[in-house]
Formats: C-alpha cells, sequence, structure tokens
C-alpha cells in the first residue's frame, strides 16, 4: 500500500478537504466504534490542532508530512490533561501531568491526537482482552481477538479510524497485534525512541514504536519519534531512515531463520507451510537462505517471562493510591494499600506482580532470576553470533492462528507460549518489523541493532514478491 | 518466625497466591544448563557515565503541579489527605 501520510499530505494542500473536516469524520468513526479499541476519544485536542494546520494551508503556509495527519496513542502514554489509565480500574481517572518524549515529537511536527486506544492493563497480555474496558475485537474478524497488549492500536489503524498509531512493545506488544490485523509494526532497537512518558511494565525490553498501513509510513513516524532524550538515559543515537534506499532493491543480504522454530509441533501446519513458501520466493529472487539454530521456545519464554514479571512487580510497586489512582481506605496504610491493589488490579496483572515478587525474593532470587539474567546474555550473544553469519533473520510472528475472543486469557500458560517468536528478540534488544503478509499472523523481519533501514528495505523487497 | 515473606505481603496484595502457570515457566529456568562464558555481555548494555542526566533539580510547571494536586485522592480543608500511617 503506498504512504497514507504522503497521500493525505497531498489531499490538504491540494484543498480536496480541511484537517478539520478530515479530523471530525475520524472522530467519529472513533466514537462509533464496533471493536471497543478506544478508552478516551481526544475531540477537543484534536479539533484544536486540525484549527491550526486549517489556518496554516489558508494563509499559503507550508506543512510538513505530518501535519494534519490523525494518530493514535496506546493508553500507556502521557499526553498532558488527558487520562492515562493503562486500561485499569486503579489508574481509570488518572490524567498525565506531562507529555511522553515520542507523543511531544509527534505534536511538535503537527501530527493531530485522536485517541488513547484500549490495550492489555499495563501491556500484561497477548490479546487486548485484560482490559477494564472490555475486550478489543479484531479489525478483520470481530469473532477474533485483536492481539496485545497494542490491540486498540492496531485495529484503529487497519480499521482506517487514525493513519497511524504509537504502540508499545516489551515482548511483542506491537508486532503480533499488527500480524493479527494485518498492518505493519516495528518494534525499534531498544533506546532508540525515548521511554519518558511510558508507562513502564519491564524496563529493559520496553520500546515505543508506530503501526501503520505501509512501509513508508513506519519510516516517517521513526524519523520523527526517534533520538536520544535527556530524559532517557538508555535512548541512543540514531541515523536517519532514507526513503530511497527503503525502496530501493536490497544487494548482498544474507537472510536466516531458526530452524527449531519451524520444525517442532507447537507450530500450525498452515503457518509452517506458508513460511516456508516466502523462504521458497526469497530464494528464488536470488539471495542466500541459512537455517539457524536457536534457544527452544521454552527457554526463550521462560527466560523473557521470568525478567519481565520481575521488573513489573518493581515498576507497578509504586502504585498504592497514597498520591494518585483509586484509592480504598483500609483501616490503616498497609491495609490500603492492600486493598487498593488487590481491588483495583486485574487477575492477569496480578499474577505477574506476585511472580515477579516471588523470584525477586529470598531463595528464588538465585535459581530463577539470577538464571533468567545469565540466559538472557546467552541469547544476546547468540544473536551476535547470528548476526556475524546473515543481515536479515526471517520468523512467523506466532506458531499459531488467530484465537477466538474468550479462548485465551482462561490458559495463561498457552497465552504466555503464544509469545514464543517474539520475545527473544525484545530479550535481544533488536529491531523487528511485523510484515502483514507471509502466514496468516504476518511474518517478522529482525536486523542487528540499529539496522531498521535494511529491515525497512528488505520488508519493502519481500512486499513486492508477495 | 519464618525468614521467607509470603508472597501477599510481599506484593501487598491481599489473598495473592502462586499461580501454576508461572511456576511451570520458573521450573523450565531452573532446569536450563548455563553456560558459563556469557558474562561479557554485562558491560554491552550498561550506561556509560558520561550519559548520565546532570543531577538537578527543575521546577515544574504551573499546569504540571496543577494536574498533580488534581491526580491526589483525598483532599480536605485545602489539605492533601494520606491514611493513618501510626495507630493510636
Amino acid at each position: 500500500m503506498e504512504s497514507q501520510i504522503q497521500k493525505i499530505h497531498n489531499q490538504l494542500v491540494a484543498k480536496e478537504f480541511t484537517c478539520t473536516e478530515l479530523v471530525t469524520q475520524k472522530l467519529a468513526l472513533l466514537k462509533e466504534n464496533k471493536f471497543n479499541s478506544v478508552n478516551t476519544v481526544l475531540d477537543h485536542l484534536a479539533l484544536e490542532a486540525a484549527a491550526k494546520v486549517d489556518a496554516k494551508i489558508a494563509n499559503g503556509e507550508e506543512i510538513g508530512l505530518l501535519e494534519g495527519i490523525p494518530f493514535g496513542i496506546k493508553d500507556v502514554y502521557m499526553v498532558q490533561g488527558t487520562y492515562t489509565s493503562a486500561s485499569s480500574d486503579l489508574l481509570k481517572k488518572y490524567k498525565s501531568a506531562y507529555t511522553a518524549t515520542a507523543i511531544q515529537k509527534l505534536l511538535d511536527a503537527g501530527a493531530i491526537p485522536m485517541a488513547k486506544e484500549n490495550c492489555d492493563s499495563f501491556g500484561h497480555g497477548s490479546s487486548s482482552e485484560n482490559t477494564v474496558f472490555g475486550s478489543v475485537k479484531n479489525a478483520v474478524d470481530t469473532s477474533l481477538v485483536a492481539g496485545g497488549s497494542s490491540g486498540g492500536s492496531a485495529v484503529n489503524v487497519a480499521a482506517g479510524y487514525t493513519v497511524f498509531s504509537i504502540g508499545g512493545d516489551t515482548g511483542g506488544s506491537i508486532r503480533q497485534p499488527a500480524g493479527y490485523n494485518k498492518i505493519y509494526g516495528l518494534k525499534p532497537t531498544y533506546g532508540r525512541v525515548s521511554r519518558y512518558g511510558l508507562m513502564a511494565y519491564a524496563s529493559s525490553t520496553d520500546t515505543v514504536g508506530p503501526l501503520a498501513k505501509s512501509i513508508e509510513d513506519v519510516a516517517i513516524v521513526m524519523n520523527v519519534i526517534s533520538g536520544k532524550d535527556a530524559k532517557d538515559q538508555t535512548s541512543v543515537v540514531s541515523e536517519k531512515i532514507s526513503a530511497e534506499v527503503v525502496a530501493s532493491k536490497p544487494e548482498g543480504i544474507k537472510v536466516g531463520y531458526f530452524k527449531n522454530f519451524i520444525e517442532n509441533d507447537a507450530i500450525d501446519p498452515t503457518i509452517k507451510a506458508d513460511f516456508l513458501a516466502t523462504i521458497e520466493k526469497i530464494k528464488t529472487a536470488g539471495y542466500q537462505v541459512q537455517e539457524l539454530d536457536f534457544f527452544d521456545a521454552d527457554t526463550l519464554v521462560s527466560t523473557y517471562y521470568t525478567l519481565a514479571m520481575a521488573e513489573t512487580a518493581s515498576n507497578l510497586s509504586r502504585l498504592d493510591g497514597t498520591n494518585y489512582g483509586d484509592r480504598i481506605e483500609g483501616k490503616n496504610l498497609k491495609e490500603t494499600y492492600m486493598v487498593t491493589r488487590s481491588e483495583n488490579f486485574t487477575e492477569e496483572t496480578k499474577r505477574r506482580i506476585v511472580g515477579g515478587n516471588q523470584v525477586l525474593s529470598q531463595g528464588f532470587s538465585d535459581a530463577i532470576y539470577l538464571k533468567g539474567q545469565e540466559l538472557r546474555k546467552e541469547i544476546e550473544a547468540a544473536f551476535e553470533a547470528d548476526f556475524n553469519k546473515v543481515d536479515i533473520i526471517l520468523s512467523p510472528v506466532t506458531p499459531g492462528p488467530v484465537p477466538k475472543i474468550g479462548e485465551v486469557l482462561s490458559n495463561p500458560h498457552a497465552m504466555y507460549l503464544s509469545d514464543a517468536y517474539t520475545v527473544g528478540f525484545s530479550l535481544g534488544q533488536l529491531p523487528t518489523l511485523t510484515c502483514p503478509f507471509g502466514t496468516e499472523t504476518g511474518i517478522q523481519v529482525t536486523g542487528a541493532k540499529n539496522k531498521e533501514q535494511t529491515i525497512l528495505q528488505f520488508a519493502n523487497f519481500l512486499n513486492q514478491v508477495q | 518466625m519464618s525468614k521467607i515473606m509470603p508472597v501477599d505481603i510481599l506484593s501487598s496484595i491481599k489473598g495473592a497466591k502462586s499461580s501454576e502457570a508461572v511456576d511451570k515457566l520458573f521450573d523450565v529456568i531452573k532446569n536450563a544448563e548455563i553456560n558459563q562464558n556469557s558474562s561479557n555481555q554485562n558491560a554491552k548494555n550498561a550506561v556509560s557515565i558520561g550519559d548520565l542526566r546532570a543531577d538537578v533539580v527543575e521546577n515544574s510547571s504551573e499546569i504540571t503541579k496543577q494536574i498533580i494536586k488534581e491526580n491526589f485522592p483525598k483532599e480536605k480543608d485545602g489539605y492533601l489527605v494520606v491514611s493513618k500511617v501510626i495507630e493510636g
């Protein structure tokens, strides 16, 4: 698909419609939507910003590429004065006191904030059913889950309610819903986009990234939101992604895939066959493809969840109703903490907090948490070795097809295992793009750290050979 | 008295118990074999001293201060009320 951002930009400049007309139409769609994809519609902010764009156009001033482009925001990002609930009861009425860096950069570029989008509570889930705002429905088939945790963001883009959305990806939360709703979703290299103003889930793998309908739009948004930020000390300097390079044919690229992801009993036979058919197309196009050995899915999933639960237990310990949030009074301070947290966290969030505290506690930290850290180092070292052999690693997004609503939360262990193909790249802090083709739930294109341009270029080639 | 604090106290969540689904994940880690040559990855993920933020106090804007007060769960006669810390 062509760039939606460029298309709308041209239409605004040609005065085919005003920005206010565009925004009014999209706000109506967001309000009426049948997917449950929105927690708060940002009418006032959106219309105010649209009026400024219209005034510039009416005055004959030039507008930037993102000026007047409607976008969505996963409800875990701070936008000053708006509710930021993390889809939880605890923060349902919490107002952001400041704005996240990535969102501020988009606002400064003139993009129009449309909605805070439904998601799994605190990012804890793979289906966007773990939310107090009701399950998000898939944009392609409403009997299916939207994926998660950035489910509302993926659905809004797929349904055309937003031109792009900003999701968050800790273990697959942009890539998996992108695949489930047949759009693109990029998890950038850890640190490429500042995490300041993102409600923390697992700080060592949390990333900020775009969901969009075209590769060009992913690149446009990334070039605006990337960069070092004094407010996030783990952020890094990065080079701009060149639209010309992305559009050109990749030369001399070596491709690999993890043999054990494909040759096991857990993968759906159709997903396996479709993935291998894509590999054949790549070979036919003249590229070298290597099979690689990697960690088994159980080890990847267990390592990821051990560390993510430990980090979320620590990050969410501040949520006790003292300074903000829905405080429920008990007979003393401790009782107040306990009742507030028991009543206001969802079952899945509580499961992860408890798991995290278990592995951090005396007697368990050596055997589980510290061992998990060691395994992560091995996984990172294995990625480094693999990227000395190949430039791109391909994998399916999920082992199975999109589940029906109601199937996921009832079996948490199966839900964790369904993240088998996404969590490894998170532990490696690598850039990975989900493309909406290749298998029913898409295909992941991964590169070494900071190789976003290479993966977008290769994805563009893959799109052409589909 | 047991040295191990129960998970409901550790988590400040009433009636919290460990979960079988999560314990299955931890069992995989307990049984995993570790290769001892991986510890050189430590330095790669560390933030360098030069990247540390200056330790300075920055004043918040009026709107930020106002929202922070608005978010406070309980207010009485112009004071922000916290739960009783010391029992009489």
